[in-house]
């Protein structure tokens, strides 16, 4: 009844063309697009690994077999659980919440900085410079660390030519190469919304602590820090999921012994064929990420709003 | 802020350095790179400044078919995109208030899934209803554009949403209401009020939209199907082999990216200048005042600069043949490889030598018997008595068979020749192991 009335409402101060048009973009966003697809692919990830004409046959039941395989490993093997895999997953999201708190240390003095001047000339092509990055391809941007990092790259080879050492070290396999390109790839991600939010804070305030005597690590702590968490929330909500899901970086500059869990994911979809394992790892990957965000949000009293602003 | 003291500067500037090298450097050196002669991508034993890059990534069949499939399906995202992402935004200001917060929360949630997930999710709905709907393999559900714009749109919207959002919310209602108690109706109010107040975002989103959906990789590496786009394309390239133009793309892409970037700052500087004085747009952009609106403006004189190195460029690029210099590094790497030849030749020789004298030490007993009980004998003057045998005519017809056996041995020491056979080879293996 309530919702009828809504509905009328809705049309009448819409009228019906704009109204059908609202409705219909809206509907084919949120279900065909967003929540379809990911109920599918929850579905799809508890179903056995069939050949398509058994698909929808009475072989085609729910089964736990591809998360079973995750934490067990194939059966019949000699380690009870599923070393490599549980290791790339945990691995993966250590290296995720690293990055995150890099790219957090990094980013939170220049924006503050730029947050708290006055403006001028010189911040705006500050700002100006932080964009450029962030239109070149992610791929490009994992291209330029691999040029960087690479055995004849440019910091092996002044390394050399100063005579600090005289065989090149190998960054891709110690993993420099990965971190610093991964950081690199979501660090406006970090920036923007800790900027944005520290340029609404009243100067005053922290004039006034100064003034009160405040040392600078008081003022940040218990002034701009409450000020600007949700910024720094979403900033680092995002440079976490994204990296955890990153895929273009480990797969460039990864080493041959470090495997990004995307990696895998990409593997069973690409490589192995087995769709339902990809889907169930995809959804393994998704859910931990989420959970993760989630616990800290409500350990730091975070609201959903807030992120994206 | 206490950026008064001197000490803090010298922190914030060192600070700033390192910041904006970690953001810039890699960029740098990677357009450098474009420039460079090498095969390989690389900066820093520069060689020769190049151009055949540029030639090379024109070339490029590939690269070229994936950007042209990357403006199709970026076409089609922004569509899609900035029209869901306006419905959106529009009906988060309509809904019911107890649904908001849910509703906000699934609208973005698309920007915090991986895009692996998002590729994933798309490819498996789609392809379980192409199943449904018993479609061949080849429909359009299958087709890669088309699941690209999916997939893609599917968090480019949300972007595009949050636009919008930021929009509205310095969107006065009370116009709009105004409109309608005037008489007009819901579309009329829409197109008249709504849409102009949204213009600029609509430009702003389009423009995020295209250069999302054109970067970006995770979703569309799944998705592509037959039509791989430039990103997926680069991907393949860095991954299996690469060559500068790569770089050259790269730098183009800065290059784009600055000038784009500047041009939009004079634009914004041009119009709050304009709205500082108070005057109309149209004054400011005068062609006379621009000198004076230079002198204010270092992001103007950045794009002069620019500009001017652009044409420098494009002019030294014409005038300036990388061949000789070219021509002369390959004569340099020569002359080092005839240097590294030269230093193995003295080498082999320097062992030659001393293996000779220490070679009657070193071969064991009984095969050094051999050498030396024969040794004498075909120097000897005895050599007459066999008379025809060791005629040079029989070592003529030798010479060849037995250097083609084994080594340049039986010419350089024809008297050797004759017994080549016997213990030419032996010598032969001998030889490194003496060396050693």
């Amino acid at each position: 009844m309530k919702r009828s009335w809504f509905m009328a409402e809705f049309f009448e101060r819409n009228g019906l063309a704009l109204g059908l048009y609202l409705l219909l973009a809206v509907v084919f966003w949120l279900f065909i697009l967003i929540i379809l697809p990911q109920l599918s692919m929850l579905d799809f990830s508890f179903r056995h690994h069939l050949p398509p004409p058994e698909m929808g046959g009475p072989k085609d039941v729910y089964t736990l077999e591809h998360y079973e395989y995750f934490v067990l490993g194939a059966q019949g093997s000699e380690a009870s659980y599923n070393i490599v895999d549980l290791g790339v997953f945990v691995r993966t999201l250590l290296a995720a919440l690293f990055v995150t708190l890099l790219d957090l240390a990094l980013c939170y003095p220049l924006a503050y900085y730029l947050g708290q001047s006055q403006g001028g000339g010189f911040i705006r092509v500050l700002v100006l410079l932080l964009i450029i990055p962030y239109w070149v391809n992610e791929i490009l941007r994992a291209f330029a660390f691999r040029i960087i990092f690479g055995d004849s790259g440019i910091i092996n080879e002044l390394l050399i030519t100063l005579g600090i050492i005289n065989n090149p070290v190998d960054f891709i396999r110690e993993n420099v190469a990965l971190y610093s390109g991964l950081g690199y790839a979501y660090i406006l991600l970090m920036i923007f919304p800790i900027y944005n939010v520290i340029e609404s804070l009243d100067r005053n305030q922290i004039e006034a602590a100064h003034d009160l005597g405040a040392p600078w690590w008081r003022i940040h702590w218990r002034i701009v820090i409450p000020h600007a968490k949700p910024g720094i929330s979403s900033g680092c909500t995002m440079v976490f999921m994204l990296t955890a899901g990153a895929l273009a970086a480990p797969q460039i500059l990864g080493g041959p012994s470090s495997l990004w869990f995307t990696q895998i994911i990409y593997q069973w979809f690409n490589q192995g064929g087995n769709w339902p394992r990809g889907a169930a790892y995809a959804i393994i990957l998704l859910s931990v990420c989420i959970f993760i965000v989630l616990s800290v949000m409500r350990l730091f009293k975070i609201k959903m709003g807030d992120i994206g602003k | 802020m206490s950026s008064g003291k001197p000490l803090m500067k010298i922190f914030l500037g060192v600070y700033l350095v390192i910041f904006f090298g970690y953001l810039l450097g890699p960029l740098i050196i990677m357009s450098v790179t474009g420039f460079n002669s090498p095969g390989f991508p690389r900066a820093a034993p520069w060689e020769c400044l190049t151009f055949e890059w540029f030639e090379v990534l024109y070339d490029d069949k590939r690269i070229m078919n994936g950007i042209k499939n990357s403006a199709i399906i970026g076409a089609g995202t922004v569509i899609l995109s900035v029209l869901m992402g306006l419905a959106g935004a529009l009906v988060l200001t309509q809904i019911w208030p107890k649904l908001r917060a849910t509703y906000y929360t699934i609208v973005i949630a698309p920007i915090l899934i991986p895009g692996v997930v998002l590729g994933i999710s798309t490819l498996v709905f789609w392809d379980r209803i192409s199943v449904m709907l018993g479609l061949s393999n080849d429909s359009f559900l299958h087709n890669g554009i088309f699941l690209t714009i999916l997939g893609q749109s599917t968090f480019i919207a949300s972007y595009c949403a949050l636009v919008f959002i930021a929009r509205l919310q310095r969107f006065d209602t009370g116009l709009t209401e105004a409109a309608l108690d005037l008489g007009a109706t819901n579309v009329q109010a829409f197109r008249k009020i709504m849409l102009p107040f949204l213009k600029p975002a609509i430009g702003s989103a389009a423009v995020l939209a295209f250069l999302a959906s054109f970067e970006n990789y995770n979703t569309t590496t799944f998705t592509f199907g037959k039509f791989p786009t430039l990103t997926i394309e680069l991907a393949q390239k860095v991954r299996y082999g690469i060559n500068p133009s790569i770089s050259v793309l790269a730098f183009l892409i800065v290059a784009l990216t600055v000038v784009g970037a500047v041009g939009h700052e004079i634009h914004l500087r041009r119009k709050q200048l304009a709205l500082a004085n108070g005057a109309p747009i149209g004054r400011i952009g005068g062609g006379f005042q621009l000198p004076r609106f230079l002198r204010g403006n270092p992001a103007a004189v950045a794009m002069v600069l620019l500009a001017f190195t652009g044409f420098s460029t494009i002019w030294f690029a014409n005038a300036y043949s990388p061949e000789v210099c070219k021509s002369e590094v390959r004569a340099e790497k020569r002359v080092l490889q005839q240097q590294l030849i030269e230093e193995v030749r003295q080498k082999r020789l320097r062992q030659k030598q001393q293996k000779d004298r220490q070679g009657p030490d070193i071969f064991g007993p009984e095969k050094s018997l051999v050498p030396k009980a024969t040794g004498p004998a075909t120097k000897s003057p005895g050599q007459g008595t066999f008379g025809n045998v060791f005629n040079p005519q029989n070592l003529d017809k030798a010479g060849p068979n037995s250097g083609k056996q084994k080594g340049g041995g039986p010419v350089t020491n024809p008297g050797k020749s004759t017994f080549g056979n016997i213990f030419d080879p032996k010598n032969l293996k001998n030889e490194p192991k003496s060396g050693k």
